[in-house]
Order: structure tokens, then sequence, then C-alpha cells
């Protein structure tokens, strides 16, 4: 599957329907261009640790924010964190850096098949897409972008989500460390958010514990679905 | 010989030579660590490619001169700015602690700062402002929660800083440990290193390589003997044994020592190289003044090996801070005693050659450089105790252009003259970037 590209044409395309929706709006999240074949997931040369022979620490709580849904509904971030072992993505969908959120698109859906194929994986993990681009990524932008995985029937369900305002997003970014920036002096950039960030990835346990942080240095699927399945041991899950 | 011998006839020559020349406080032994930009954590983003603005110099107070205290030093280091080579502020921390290293948090927002006197740990702000850095928080329980002193080595991971540290709160010697933090500064784990199978104990600079799922360690000294007067130091030969004399291999994900590496003479910074597919990194011995490779075979097994000499290592030039290029092919290399700032050809690793030098100092001891090599930045201090005395006590940040060929001084800071104390760790801010939503008030949210 091509993901990103497919994702964005899908964003372009909801721009183009939804009459609300400026023109210069679905111009520009097709500006954010990533080649499919740029993308991937990061490098590892290592044979990833088998699940349970490790600890993964309790890093921090996980701080709660008011998000929107793709049907423009309100709710606190904490309703899509706990209960599961979820996996949450902070990240815009005009970015088009291949080493940003393009490559945790690509990561969390071969996360994703991976744990869909493990038994044990089924109704007890999650995955949320949080955009921190809210004046951009409104929930029509994200509902065509998330399309492909929202509409799948799995047993590891995609939810994408944003806010109402940058206000909103405060306490969930600077809670989670999540940095975003512009440059003070703005230029053209093929970038129309021109927002720099570190990507990451957070691994939340189902108490709402932050039991890891993936950055690109360090997205490597096998781990991720390792880590997931360590939590599924830790829960008292028999993997099969 | 074993290591511990070998280091301490080492010792021995160098306490000799020491006195010999009637310098007390020549014996620098080590103390360095992470500087500059192609030697950050893998994991720091929004790292400077272009022109720098600022360096940060975390300085040791000095009773009489200025405050007396410990303070962080912001400069105007672009050479566009109309205050190029000029302090900007400065912050005092009302304590004198021995102010010695610093690292980002992940997120470049934060700066932590060390001390390994009275061990408390100081976070900067200097994301919201860069150009004027903001004391945000301090730590002050590592002994009491941890049991080790000494913060050394602050390495960023996500969402947390990895704290190497020199020594333990039971008997001060140097057997000690690593602890994790989170970004805000709430204590997460700890990590002792490893004493069997090899293992001494000890603890200094840490380094990390994500796709090799590697963390290496370096070991120095406890607080005995980094923070002894010099002079009664090298007299006591059973205390000149107490220096470390290994690196260890560890599995990152799981936190485990998997290998020790016999590394003789007190191993300090170690620098991976950041070239897309290398599989090697180097670390110089302050006592033995070697580099070492550590690299993996043709069977993917770790191996480490000596492959150069700094200097004459019977004139004890004592190595103490390196800094690796972008490319992986070159590597400065501060010598502490002859104050000279060496440049070493790393295009065969396995060969590294020296091709320059020049003395930057009457004694230097951090090298500090641009993401683009061109520019390098010296400073001056070890530790308060071990600094050279007299006319010999020069205080410094320089900042130099490096064209390939010569290194050209393009400003100085005197540390003494500015009243501000000994210059110590080097770091690089910049002002291209800020936050996104700064100026949207965060809304408790109770929808």
């Amino acid at each position: 599957m091509q993901i990103n590209p497919n994702n964005r044409r899908r964003a372009d395309a909801a721009g183009a329907r939804a009459w609300l929706l400026p023109a210069a709006l679905a111009l520009l999240i097709g500006t954010g261009g990533v080649l499919a074949h740029e993308v991937s997931s990061a490098r590892a040369d290592f044979v990833p640790p088998e699940p349970g022979t490790y600890k993964l620490e309790r890093i921090q709580a996980l701080p709660d924010g008011a998000v929107v849904d793709t049907s423009n509904r309100r709710a606190r971030l904490a309703k899509y964190t706990q209960g599961r072992i979820t996996l949450l993505s902070l990240m815009y969908t005009s970015c088009a850096d291949p080493s940003g959120c393009p490559m945790a698109l690509y990561t969390l859906q071969k996360v994703r098949r991976d744990l869909e194929r493990e038994k044990s994986t089924g109704n007890r993990v999650r995955i949320v897409s949080l955009s921190f681009d809210p004046a951009h990524d409104t929930p029509d932008v994200l509902r065509a972008y998330g399309a492909g995985e929202t509409q799948k029937r799995s047993p590891v369900p995609w939810d994408f989500l944003t806010a109402r305002s940058p206000q909103d997003l405060r306490p969930v970014l600077d809670g989670l460390g999540q940095d975003v920036r512009v440059p003070v002096v703005q230029t053209e950039a093929k970038n129309p958010a021109n927002l720099t960030h570190m990507l990451k990835v957070f691994l939340i346990d189902r108490n709402g514990w932050v039991r890891e942080i993936y950055t690109s240095s360090f997205l490597v699927p096998q781990v991720i679905v390792n880590d997931v399945q360590t939590l599924l041991l830790e829960d008292g899950v028999k993997l099969r | 010989m074993s290591a511990h011998e070998i280091t301490a006839s080492l010792l021995y020559r160098i306490a000799r030579f020491a006195v010999s020349v009637g310098l007390c406080s020549l014996f620098a032994g080590a103390a360095t660590a992470l500087a500059d930009e192609t030697c950050n954590s893998p994991y720091l983003t929004n790292l400077i490619k272009g022109q720098e603005d600022y360096a940060y110099v975390w300085t040791l107070g000095v009773p009489g001169v200025g405050d007396g205290w410990d303070k962080l030093v912001t400069i105007d280091v672009n050479p566009a700015s109309p205050r190029y080579g000029k302090v900007l502020n400065s912050i005092s921390v009302g304590a004198r602690g021995e102010a010695h290293h610093m690292g980002f948090s992940d997120d470049r927002r934060f700066l932590w700062a060390g001390g390994l006197d009275d061990s408390k740990i100081y976070v900067f702000d200097i994301g919201t402002d860069p150009g004027t850095p903001r004391l945000t928080k301090t730590i002050g329980d590592l002994p009491e929660k941890t049991g080790f002193v000494g913060p050394h080595t602050f390495y960023a991971l996500p969402g947390r800083v990895l704290v190497g540290n020199l020594s333990n709160s039971k008997d001060h010697g140097g057997i000690t440990g690593m602890v994790l933090y989170n970004n805000r500064g709430d204590l997460i784990q700890s990590y002792p290193m490893p004493t069997s199978n090899g293992g001494d104990g000890y603890g200094y600079d840490i380094a990390i390589n994500p796709q090799k799922n590697v963390l290496l360690t370096s070991s120095f000294a406890g607080w005995n003997n980094y923070m002894r007067n010099l002079g009664e130091l090298v007299g006591d030969a059973e205390a000149m044994k107490h220096f470390g004399n290994t690196v260890v291999l560890w599995d990152l994900k799981t936190m485990s020592p998997k290998k020790v590496f016999s590394v003789p003479g007190s191993p300090l910074e170690i620098r991976w190289s950041l070239k897309p597919g290398d599989n090697w990194a180097v670390v110089a011995t302050a006592l033995t003044s070697k580099i070492w490779l550590i690299k993996q075979d043709a069977s993917g097994e770790w191996q480490a090996k000596d492959v150069a000499v700094i200097g004459d290592p019977s004139k004890i030039p004592l190595p103490v801070d390196i800094s690796i290029t972008a490319d992986g092919k070159g590597l400065w290399v501060n010598t502490f005693m002859d104050g000279k700032t060496r440049y070493f050809d790393m295009t065969n690793p396995e060969h590294p050659t020296q091709t320059y030098e020049k003395a930057t100092g009457k004694q230097v001891n951090m090298v500090s450089q641009s993401w683009d090599g061109k520019r390098v930045y010296i400073a001056s201090s070890l530790l308060a105790n071990w600094d050279k005395t007299g006319e010999s006590d020069v205080q410094f940040l320089r900042g130099f252009d490096w064209d390939g060929s010569a290194l050209t001084q393009t400003f100085e800071v005197d540390f003494y003259k500015e009243k501000l104390g000994r210059a110590h760790h080097i770091k690089l801010g910049s002002k291209a970037l800020k936050a996104a939503y700064a100026d949207q008030p965060e809304q408790q949210a109770s929808r």
C-alpha cells in the first residue's frame, strides 16, 4: 500500500469537495509532497530483544487535552488513550519531511499489520494520530487523510484527531515535550505550515503512562511490536 | 601488568613530571565530555547546520571573581551580529559546586548542567528566548535518591535525559552509575555501572548508536580524586590506582551491559562516526594519550583496539576533549598540558593520522565545532583544583575559523577580565526558530 501520497490525495479530494474549505487549503495539502519511495522506517542493524525480556519504564503520565475527531465531536484525549495500549503519533498532514510524519504513518501501518496477525492483540491495542496543526488539519482534512486507516475493519482501531485551537493543544504538546517550532524569519517553503518538529510516537499503557517514545532514530516496526507485546505480557496476556 | 597497574604506573610518571616542572595543577587527568554540534545525542532535534548565534559556556565560579558563583554565560558568536564575541548575559546559580558539563534535552528547549562537587543539576530554558536563558529547575537530591554523586554527562533520550555520574555518596570513590530522568526532571531509574566480568564500576561519558542498539560508557575517577588537591593526589600511591580503565558496551533497549573492554588510562570522550553506515566510535585515553577504536569486526562482534597515539605520550599531553566532524573524516583533539589543538585525519579509522596542530592556549580543555566544521571553539578550564596556576591560569572562550589547513582566531572572551570565572563546557544555540504556539496562551480545557 502506497500510504502517504494516497492519503494526501484523499485529503486533497476532500478539500475540493468541501465547499466551505478554501481552495487554497486543498492546494496547500498537496504541496507537502513526499514520494512513497522516499519513505521508510528507521534502519535497525540489530535483532530487537524478545518481548518480556526487558522493562519499559514509566516515563511520565500522559497529559490530557481537548480534541475533536473527524466528525468534529469534542472529547478528551484520555478517551482515546486509556483502557487499551495506545500508540499515539503527533503529526500534521502537510509534513513533507520523509523522516517525519510520513515515516510515522508508514511505520504505524506496518506495525498495525503485524499486530493484526497476532491473535493476542485483539481489542487491546489502538493507534491514534493527533495533529498539532489545527488551523490546517480540520476534521474534514483529517477524515480524508486517514480514510484508508479509519475505514478498515481491524482489531487495532486507528483514530485521527485534531483540536479546535492551538490553545487546546498546548497542555498536550507541552506536557509531552512535543516541540513545534517555526522560523523566526518566514521564507518561502514547500511546507505551507512551515512547522519544524521532532517526530515522536508515544507508547502508552492502558493506565495512561508513557512507556516508550520513538523518534526517527528508533522508529523500528519490530521494536514497536515487541514493546506492545511486552506491555501485553505485563497485563497478563498470553502471547500466541 | 593489569590495567590498574598500568594506570598507576602512568600516573606515577605523570606525577613525577608534574613535580619536575613545578606545576602542581597540571595533572589534569580528565573531566570533559559532550561538546559540540557534531557530538550531540542522536535524539537531539534542531541541529544547527548553518551559522550558530550563541555559545553557552558553563562556567566555574572563582572566589573573588565577580560574584564567585557558577554561572551559565551566553556569548554572541554570529559574525554578522554587532555584538559578535561579546558576553550577552550570565546567570549565576547561587552556588559554587564545580560546574562542569551540560547537555540538551531532546527537543533542545532545555539545557541541563551539573556540578561535580555539590551534585546539583540545573535546568535552563533556552527554547523560549535562546539569547536569554532562564534557570527553571534545580535538582538537588541526586545523592539521596540514587546514591550517586558527580553528575557529569547529560545525554538526551526521547523525552528523557540520561545522566552519567562519576562517583557515589558512600565512599566518594569511582563506583557509580547512570540515572534516567524524564524531561520534567522526575527520576525514572538508576543503572549501576558493571563491577563484574571485567567491569570496574567507573563512569564518565555516554554515547549511543541507535541503529546498532548500542550504548557505550567510559570511565574516569571518583570525587575523592577529582576534587582533591592535585599535589596531594599525586603523592598518594593508593589514590593513584583509582582511575577507570574500561569502556562498557550496553544493550540500549534493555539497558544491560553486554561487554566490557579493557581500555587502560582513563578513557574519556566517546564519539560515534555520524557517517551513515559507519559502525565505529573513538575514545581518547587521558593518561595513556591514545585513540581507541571501537568497531564491529567481520563477524559483527564489537572489538576495541588502540589505533593512534596523541602527541608524545612520554611528555604527558593529556588529551581531554575530542570532537568528530560531521562526515566522520576528521577529529579534533585538545591536549591540556601543552595547550594544543590537534587535527587527525580519520579517513581510515584504523589508522588516524595527525595532520595539523596549533597551540590555542596555555591550557585548553573543551573543543567544539560547528556542523559544517568551519568554526571551532576552545575553552580553557578542566577542574578548579587541577587548572594551571599563576600566569598559566588564563580562562577564556576563543573562536577560530578552520579553512581545512589552519585555525585562525576570530574572537576571545577573557573570563577573568569579564569577572565570570573558569570557562568550561560549550554548547551552541540558534535564534532561527521559535515556538509555534508561544503566543497562544494555554487553556485549561474544560470541555
